[in-house]
């Protein structure tokens, strides 16, 4: 029976597994796990066995295999291939030959049947076994090479638990295997090692593969087939990944271009190699050029300084849309700066269409890590889809690295059993190889997303009960912040915009920081935390390059949370200052631009905080930029209480420690001095107690220690209230203003004024 | 829609849900004598001297099979889940 050819899920790739639909099943009477053939047009035949088909393909006659078996079939994907039911038998007896390099010590066998068993094999076809980590992990890929020396019974044998499994004297490369192994490769890089790209794949291909298979179609359509596909993105996303992958699954000629290689000190030298490599490629057609780092030998011709680059942009214009027919010849080029190439090369005829590669989602992220993992031994308490969820901003290459350094956390622990001395390893130690939840945890720590390295902070460790009191604050932040990006459906239903910004405003020592922290942690987002006189730079233009970078930054990698401490220092009121050459002024408008201009922040959050917000532009605090004010009062008895809670939750204290009453005599006190009053009471006692303990016996009494109401007292007296009468005033003033500035603010008497 | 849960403590099953009926599927690599069976509402593996049980959800026809090390059970009713 005839079907087409579809790739695999990256879940299910790399075991020789077959997705067929469920109507070809039944005409065909397979059932889940049967053995079939497949054929390619070539007479090529691949084994596998059947897998539920997916639900979405019912009817169409679709089989899904990965890469591996499509190179075996010799087909490509919307290819036919005829699919028959097979009958193999399981083998009793299979000989291996490992590749020369490989040297491992003791019996491999029961770990390659563990590795094959399922699959089916014929002799002589080279099979790739991932043998966990080991001596290989520096080879590209974690796959290991067999070759198939010999099986009884003879033909298309499937490996089983009974299987008995010999490794031969001869390496893999001696043995000459049967006819069907001739000019057969295992392919590099198939679609199914590409995650997480599914939309972007589709629109290659379709610009790609069908011209130089198809042809005839877009003559049907009077129309010349595309000339070149522009893939941009941030680095490490997979734009040579994918490259390479179209290229080997097309199976058309294929020639790269690397900016320096072709530059040349001879005059017109460089020109020359460029139309040899076209030359080449339109000799051989189809063929695909791909251009990696474009811009490097295609700038702004403008811009550039030397004759050469000038004249090599010049030929590269010319040979992708010249007088001369170029023929069945595809330029891919790839580059992270699209906007540094000359703008003639960025029209249709050249470059027809530009792909952008942005940073995977979530599913993306799973998908990738799920291909990284393909080949490793993972313990089974990892949940990827955990992982694939907290790794905000992470590109392909940061997952890539994430997987990589957890395989090596999980080497470093078996390294003392290594014998590094000697020149083979320890088959059962390869067996052992596992990696842990903790390897990835581990891993998790070191890694970094790429995109965010500069601005990157660590997200701080505190949740919302760390903060005391301040109840209706934290659930006006949680609405502004978290309820956007967990509720989407929500706001998409109500046709709601999520806010912009929030200005978080207060008497100092309120929490306004420690708020700001809380959410960074709780919302699940990247952090990016600006410290404003930071971005202040001495060239003209510079500072406010510095505001644009901010923000383009928070936009790749959204969902972002961008933190201003203080924005007072960089947002003041304008036209009243002078002297500074109006770099103030200007980072006002900036930032104006950038809160609320034509390009959308989408999922991108700003907090500012500020003790001084008469300080600040009043255009800043307008709607749609930071639309929402919230208020950070100082405490009154409650939250004070509260504060008390969470300042001395983890000390030792005496049973005559009243907190309702210490709650109730520090009036005017904000959760900065209440810390300091814990502080204090603490030190009060540590200080009483080693005065009063022989230094030996220290360890065994301080589990007696507490802290009474004496030491409170005592710390009460050092501690005063920092807000005074003064403060109060001004606060009760900034707050009025406030109020009628907004007209949202009408529940402002629940959110509780600076003093009650 | 496909999608993916842990049955049996912890063998990773994929869930295709088709029209009419609903299949789990997880490759468990050939074990050579492994059974599966439906009994009372409980499905039942056997491999070696192991043994897995999975509750079904009641009042649902079910099969179960294990082919070459596929291991698959289909529910006639594909509202239905296994827990």
């Amino acid at each position: 029976m005839k079907l087409t050819v579809k790739p695999l899920k990256q879940k299910d790739a790399g075991r020789g597994l077959a997705a067929i639909d469920r109507g070809a099943m039944d005409e065909m009477g397979l059932e889940n796990g049967d053995y079939i053939v497949l054929e390619g047009r070539q007479g090529n035949r691949a084994v596998a066995r059947v897998w539920p088909g997916y639900p979405e393909d019912t009817g169409d006659g679709i089989v899904r295999i990965d890469g591996q078996l499509r190179q075996e079939a010799g087909v490509g994907i919307d290819d036919s291939v005829s699919v028959e039911k097979a009958d193999v038998n399981p083998a009793t007896h299979v000989t291996v030959a490992l590749p020369q390099n490989l040297r491992v010590r003791g019996n491999v066998g029961p770990m390659i049947r563990n590795n094959l068993s399922g699959q089916a094999v014929t002799q002589g076809q080279t099979v790739p076994v991932s043998f966990g980590l080991g001596p290989l992990s520096s080879m590209s890929g974690q796959k290991i090479p067999l070759k198939i020396a010999e099986t009884e019974p003879s033909g298309t044998v499937v490996v089983t638990d009974s299987t008995e499994i010999q490794v031969s004297e001869k390496p893999a490369e001696q043995i000459r295997g049967g006819e069907a192994a001739e000019g057969r490769e295992t392919p590099d890089v198939t679609y199914e090692d590409i995650g997480g790209l599914d939309g972007e794949l589709e629109q290659v291909r379709e610009m790609i593969e069908l011209p130089m298979r198809h042809p005839e179609l877009f003559q049907q359509l009077g129309i010349e087939p595309p000339k070149g596909v522009l893939l941009h993105g941030p680095p490490g996303t997979g734009k040579t990944l994918m490259a390479k992958a179209v290229a080997n699954e097309i199976d058309a000629y294929f020639t790269t271009i690397s900016g320096p290689e072709i530059m040349s000190k001879y005059y017109g030298e460089s020109e020359e190699q460029l139309r040899d490599i076209f030359d080449e490629a339109s000799e051989n057609a189809p063929a695909i050029v791909f251009i990696d780092e474009i811009d490097s030998i295609a700038p702004k011709r403008g811009e550039t300084q030397g004759d050469v680059e000038r004249r090599v942009v010049a030929q590269l214009l010319s040979l992708m849309d010249g007088l001369e027919e170029r023929g069945q010849v595809i330029v891919i080029g790839a580059t992270n700066r699209v906007d540094a190439i000359d703008p003639a090369l960025r029209r249709g005829g050249r470059f027809d269409r530009e792909i952008e590669i942005g940073v995977p989602d979530k599913d993306g992220r799973k998908e990738i890590l799920q291909v990284h993992t393909r080949g490793m031994p993972l313990s089974e308490k990892i949940d990827l889809e955990e992982y694939a969820e907290n790794t905000h901003g992470f590109v392909g290459a940061d997952l890539a690295s994430l997987t990589k350094e957890s395989a090596m956390n999980a080497l470093r622990r078996i390294r003392p059993e290594l014998d590094l001395e000697s020149d083979e390893i320890d088959a059962e130690v390869l067996e052992h190889l596992e990696i842990t939840d903790e390897d990835f945890k581990e891993a998790k720590k070191g890694i970094e997303p790429s995109a965010l390295r500069e601005v990157f902070v660590e997200v701080p460790d505190i949740t919302w009960a760390d903060v005391g009191g301040l109840e209706d604050t934290k659930e006006r932040l949680r609405e502004t912040i978290q309820w956007p990006l967990e509720y989407g459906s929500v706001f998409e239903a109500m046709d709601l915009d999520a806010a912009k910004g929030v200005l978080l405003y207060g008497p100092p020592g309120t929490g306004k920081t420690l708020l700001a922290k809380a959410v960074a942690n709780e919302a699940d987002s990247n952090f990016i935390s600006v410290k404003g006189p930071e971005l202040l730079n001495k060239f003209v233009g510079e500072s406010e390059k510095g505001v644009r970078e901010v923000f383009s930054k928070a936009r790749e990698n959204a969902p972002t949370v961008v933190f201003f401490d203080e924005i007072d220092s960089i947002a003041t009121e304008r036209g009243t200052r002078s002297g500074d050459s109006g770099v103030g002024e200007r980072m006002v408008s900036q930032l104006l631009t950038e809160l609320d201009g034509i390009e959308e922040m989408e999922d991108v959050v700003v907090i500012a905080t500020s003790n001084r917000p008469d300080l600040i532009d009043s255009a800043l605090l307008r709607p749609g930029r930071l639309d929402r004010h919230v208020h950070v009062p100082v405490p009154d008895e409650e939250a004070r209480r509260a504060i008390f809670d969470v300042h001395t939750r983890d000390k030792p204290l005496a049973d005559d420690v009243d907190l309702d009453r210490l709650a109730r005599r520090t009036e005017g006190y904000v959760g900065a001095d209440i810390e300091a009053v814990a502080r204090e009471a603490s030190m009060a006692a540590t200080r009483e107690f080693i005065a009063s303990v022989d230094p030996e016996d220290i360890d065994d009494t301080v589990g007696n220690v507490r802290v009474t109401m004496d030491h409170f007292e005592q710390a009460l007296d050092e501690v005063n209230a920092s807000v005074t009468q003064e403060t109060r005033d001004r606060y009760e003033q900034i707050e009025e203003q406030f109020q009628r500035n907004e007209p949202g603010m009408a529940d402002e008497d629940r959110v509780g004024r600076t003093f009650q | 829609m496909n999608s993916e849960r842990t049955l049996f403590g912890d063998v990773p099953f994929r869930r295709f849900e088709y029209d009419d009926h609903v299949v789990f599927a997880a490759d468990v690599g050939p074990v050579d004598d492994a059974s599966v069976d439906i009994v009372d509402g409980t499905i039942i593996v056997v491999a070696g001297d192991d043994q897995y049980e999975q509750e079904l959800p009641a009042g649902v026809d079910a099969r179960a099979f294990i082919n070459h090390g596929v291991l698959t059970i289909e529910l006639s009713d594909p509202e239905e889940e296994i827990r």
